[in-house]
């Protein structure tokens, strides 16, 4: 799936994964793929209710069908097929019928944006048993930005600490500081990196 | 299962960042292929 990423941004097609998990389920499956370049969708709460609204959802077995449902964006299902929960996905196939999709209707829309990224001098300190630096820790990963980002455990080392509180003031993490600015909050530096990683 | 060339039912769910995604804010931009999973843990 990630290595045909591109084809799929290429024929303006954006990938939702959708499960009945709940959305820290998500986040952690995200990190132990190693950080997944589309977003998972948590249909939680009522269980399933949108896989319903698909046909696609097996009450008997608390689960989702593993099926695939192709939109065009003028809201029409154009594909829509099952293999069965235990069955593979053809990603490969799903891509052409995309590039077809995109072929008869893509004319009309604007070209992918161009993702701003985020730049390699990116510093995130943290504390150790910290809540809100492990949610902006798992961010990162989650969005392939190990490299761009270093990390800084301000609990583990001193001189991290000072640095920090030579540039705000105080001893507060997560601080995400991004073109050389201190972000705080936890919440404002997830939203800063997904609108410049991953934005929709 | 839904059938193509019907219209897609809308949704609105929260994403692995927190984010809320909708169906209607693709409209008119982007086409949108939506994986369904039986249970998280299992790719493809």
């Amino acid at each position: 799936m990630e290595r045909l990423q591109a084809r799929f941004l290429q024929a303006n097609t954006q990938v939702l994964g959708v499960s009945v998990d709940s959305v820290y389920c998500h986040a952690n499956w995200g990190r132990d793929l190693g950080g997944i370049s589309f977003p998972l969708l948590a249909d939680f709460h009522p269980k399933g209710e949108v896989a319903g609204r698909y046909g696609l959802y097996l009450p008997d077995a608390g689960i989702t069908d593993r099926a695939t449902v192709i939109i065009d964006a003028a809201g029409v299902v154009r594909h829509a097929s099952s293999v069965t929960p235990s069955g593979e996905r053809d990603i490969e196939a799903l891509a052409a019928l995309c590039e077809g999709v995109n072929r008869e209707h893509g004319q009309a829309l604007q070209p992918v944006q161009k993702i701003p990224g985020v730049s390699n001098e990116a510093v995130l300190y943290v504390k150790s048993s910290c809540g809100f630096s492990r949610a902006a820790l798992l961010a990162r990963d989650n969005l392939h930005l190990q490299q761009q980002i270093t990390v800084k455990n301000v609990t583990e080392d001193p001189s991290a600490m000072a640095q920090l509180k030579q540039l705000i003031g105080k001893e507060q993490a997560p601080c995400l500081v991004l073109d050389g600015k201190p972000i705080l909050e936890s919440a404002i530096i997830i939203q800063q990196l997904v609108s410049r990683a991953a934005p929709l | 299962m839904i059938e193509a060339g019907t219209k897609a039912p809308q949704f609105e769910l929260s994403d692995h960042l927190g984010r809320k995604v909708n169906l209607k804010q693709f409209a008119g931009r982007r086409h949108v292929m939506l994986l369904f999973y039986p249970l998280d843990f299992t790719p493809t």
